[in-house]
């Protein structure tokens, strides 16, 4: 091609690649003529050179500082990432070796075990290998029944929680005097602070109030008392639900009760010299965390006589003490006592 | 007795189910056994109320006795209105004694102080559920027995659920009412609506079933296994995928049965996202649509929605989260982020082909939905 004066710098792509199996990027990089001829020139046959063939105007010397430096700029890059690799390779290695370790321990641990079941057999009866399958799977039973087993002893104990992904679930199980009930829910996040996520806690438990107070400071003291409040309620309707179930033919009309079971109010019959007079009884559990009434107002209709005014008492006392239908139980026990004797202590076993 | 009671009570009577008219009668308790008895219950429906008002003649009906026997029928039939639920508040700390004669007479005095033509009628269940029955007249007309509202009251808790009748203008007397009979301090409608009144106290209540991971020893429920083909060259390529969605379908949804609800509202106040090939908005304005999903039984439809490989698991917090925000209308609006970029689709496959050529009809909403939320 004629020349025009102007300068026409031809740019050869010179590709550097890594070493092998270590992925990387390839780097294109635009080398100048002159380092391409540096670096080809030991390869031409002696006496040529390329300069000759392709130049046209200016004269590119091979051996200009610049070019010099750009080779020993290029060299460096090269060392460098082959020494990457190297390391790369090195701690690969010793990953390995690492895992190779680990899992020999392992194989070994697993052949001690296997040799101590077989010893074990033949201590027993000097046969090996057709025994030492059921023995694996009476082992797994007798492990699924273990840990049935503590988990049942979690869940008795009344807080159990396991832990998950965002946080910890809890499981309050109630019981009252005996008997479990119901269990309730709590899934708790940890970050960014301890909230409540989900909970299964019935609407009338102020479970907002006992959270905003205790939640974010002491968490045992939240979990103890929401577990104390879930445990009256569950005890006020048990005693509840079997005053309706067991003594029903001796209530008059129906029981008003409410969600918390916190106001029972009724009528009952009492009968005195084969006679049987209605009382009125209202209860207030003025605890929350109580299951025994706080406030017993018993009274009879105007035209009763005298002496069922200390049974009320009697009884009023007694509700306080005992639970409902514990309480119940004891005035049938009696019923059949001395006319007009004022009930004492329940007579009947737990 | 009157004659719009005893037409009241036939027309009652009336809505029935044939099978079910001597257990409701029975029910009611205001009609004797012998008085039953005489009526003949497989005839057909018109002369059985005939029957039945006859002898409520005999025992004198009043419109109290018939309002009763409307609320049992209600009681029974609760789906065939819609409830919707309420909310209310208060800022005391103490415990509560609900008293079931001081709440009746609060709000009977309330009601009857603003309007004097009510008919209020209480009835309490087994479940702490307290009934009132309210048909409402105006000052200068008689209680209008055939327009009433119900209202379902449980004790002790904040939540009300409301039946209203077409007098839209007696709700805030009534809600007033509530506040004062129940010692809250204010009163606000839910953003939840369904015809099952079951359902909706089991979303407010948290008695729906919620999956809880515990270590606690449930039994196992017995899945049904698909027997296994005796055809050993069938194999199930997509095993692993299968079971991935059914398990973190079982972690949002949980094991039991969903609540039933009908519908599901969402008003978007959102851009419109697309690429440029489809450049459906000139200017960058939000795009109002609203989506509504129906379904007879929404909730258990989305739980399928995955199993049935029409929707990606897991499913968008939007439609999964229902239960839990006790809400079925929400009001989706742009989420002004500091990470613009975050946004989340809910992709349906193979529907909505008629935009375009495009396979998927992408509705992007903010990811940090729950703060975008708004009354509708």
């Amino acid at each position: 091609m004629p020349g025009t004066g102007r300068q026409r710098r031809r740019h050869f792509v010179v590709r550097q690649t890594e070493g092998n199996g270590v992925q990387g990027s390839r780097r294109k990089r635009k080398v100048p003529r002159e380092e391409a001829l540096a670096a080809l020139t030991p390869l031409l046959p002696k006496g040529r050179s390329l300069a000759g063939k392709m130049e046209e105007g200016k004269a590119y010397s091979p051996d200009g500082v610049f070019a010099h430096l750009e080779m020993l700029e290029a060299r460096a890059h090269e060392a460098a990432v082959k020494q990457e690799a190297t390391e790369q390779q090195e701690e690969k290695l010793a990953r390995l070796k690492a895992r190779v370790q680990e899992l020999r321990l392992q194989r070994d641990e697993l052949r001690a075990k296997v040799d101590l079941q077989q010893k074990g057999q033949l201590g027993k009866e000097g046969v090996v290998s057709d025994l030492a399958q059921p023995s694996a799977r009476a082992v797994l039973e007798w492990k699924i029944k273990n840990i049935k087993a503590t988990l049942q002893i979690f869940y008795l104990t009344g807080i159990s929680g396991k832990l998950t992904k965002r946080g910890v679930c809890f499981c309050i199980s109630t019981a009252y005097e005996g008997t479990y009930l119901d269990s309730y829910y709590l899934d708790l996040l940890t970050k960014p602070e301890v909230q409540i996520h989900r909970h299964s806690v019935p609407i009338f438990i102020p479970l907002e109030q006992i959270a905003k107070k205790y939640l974010q400071t002491d968490i045992r003291r939240f979990l103890s008392v929401l577990s104390d409040h879930l445990n009256a309620y569950v005890g006020r309707r048990y005693q509840a639900d079997q005053l309706q179930e067991h003594f029903s033919d001796q209530i008059e009309g129906p029981l008003q009760r409410n969600s918390l079971c916190n106001l029972l109010v009724f009528n009952y019959n009492v009968s005195s010299r084969s006679k049987t007079f209605p009382f009125n009884v209202r209860l207030l559990y003025g605890d929350p965390c109580g299951s025994l009434p706080t406030e017993v107002i018993v009274s009879c209709t105007p035209d009763a006589p005298a002496s069922l005014a200390e049974t009320a008492a009697a009884h009023s006392d007694l509700f306080r003490r005992v639970a409902l239908h514990k309480a119940f139980r004891s005035f049938s026990g009696t019923e059949e006592s001395v006319d007009g004797a004022p009930v004492g202590h329940p007579a009947s076993p737990q | 007795m009157d004659e719009t009671v005893a037409e009241y009570i036939r027309r009652t009577v009336l809505k029935i189910p044939r099978d079910e008219i001597k257990t409701m009668l029975q029910k009611w308790g205001f009609l004797s056994e012998t008085q039953l008895q005489t009526i003949n219950f497989h005839q057909i429906k018109e002369n059985i109320s005939q029957d039945v008002v006859q002898l409520c003649e005999e025992n004198s009906a009043d419109i109290k006795q018939a309002a009763v026997l409307d609320i049992i029928y209600n009681h029974i039939y609760p789906n065939k209105r819609v409830w919707s639920v309420y909310q209310m508040n208060k800022t005391g700390e103490e415990t509560e004694f609900f008293d079931l004669t001081d709440f009746k007479k609060k709000f009977k005095r309330r009601l009857r102080s603003a309007l004097k033509n009510v008919t209020i009628n209480f009835r309490e269940y087994e479940d702490n559920a307290i009934w009132i029955r309210i048909a409402w007249g105006t000052p200068y007309t008689k209680p209008n027995q055939y327009k009433t509202s119900y209202v379902v009251y449980h004790s002790q808790t904040p939540y009300v659920f409301v039946s209203a009748s077409v007098l839209k203008s007696n709700l805030p007397l009534l809600c007033q009412a509530l506040v004062v009979a129940s010692n809250y301090h204010d009163i606000r409608e839910m953003e939840l609506r369904s015809h099952s009144l079951n359902s909706l106290k089991d979303i407010v209540f948290k008695r729906y079933s919620q999956n809880f991971q515990t270590y606690c020893p449930r039994p196992l429920q017995e899945r049904n296994v698909a027997p296994e083909s005796a055809d050993l060259r069938i194999i199930q390529e997509n095993r692993h995928e299968k079971e991935r969605i059914q398990r973190v379908n079982r972690e949002v949804f949980g094991d039991g049965p969903q609540p039933q609800l009908e519908f599901a509202q969402y008003k978007l106040e959102t851009m419109f996202k697309s690429d440029s090939k489809m450049d459906v908005l000139d200017k960058k304005e939000p795009f109002r649509c609203m989506v509504k999903f129906s379904s007879p039984h929404l909730l258990e439809s989305l739980k399928s929605l995955a199993p049935a490989g029409m929707a990606d698991a897991p499913l968008s917090p939007l439609l999964t989260c229902i239960p839990q925000k006790a809400r079925n209308y929400f009001k989706i609006r742009e989420k002004k982020s500091l990470f613009p970029g975050s946004f989340m689709k809910i992709i349906f496959k193979d529907h909505y082909r008629a935009w375009g050529r495009r396979d998927s009809w992408n509705i992007d909403v903010s990811k940090k939905f729950p703060s975008s939320f708004s009354g509708y």
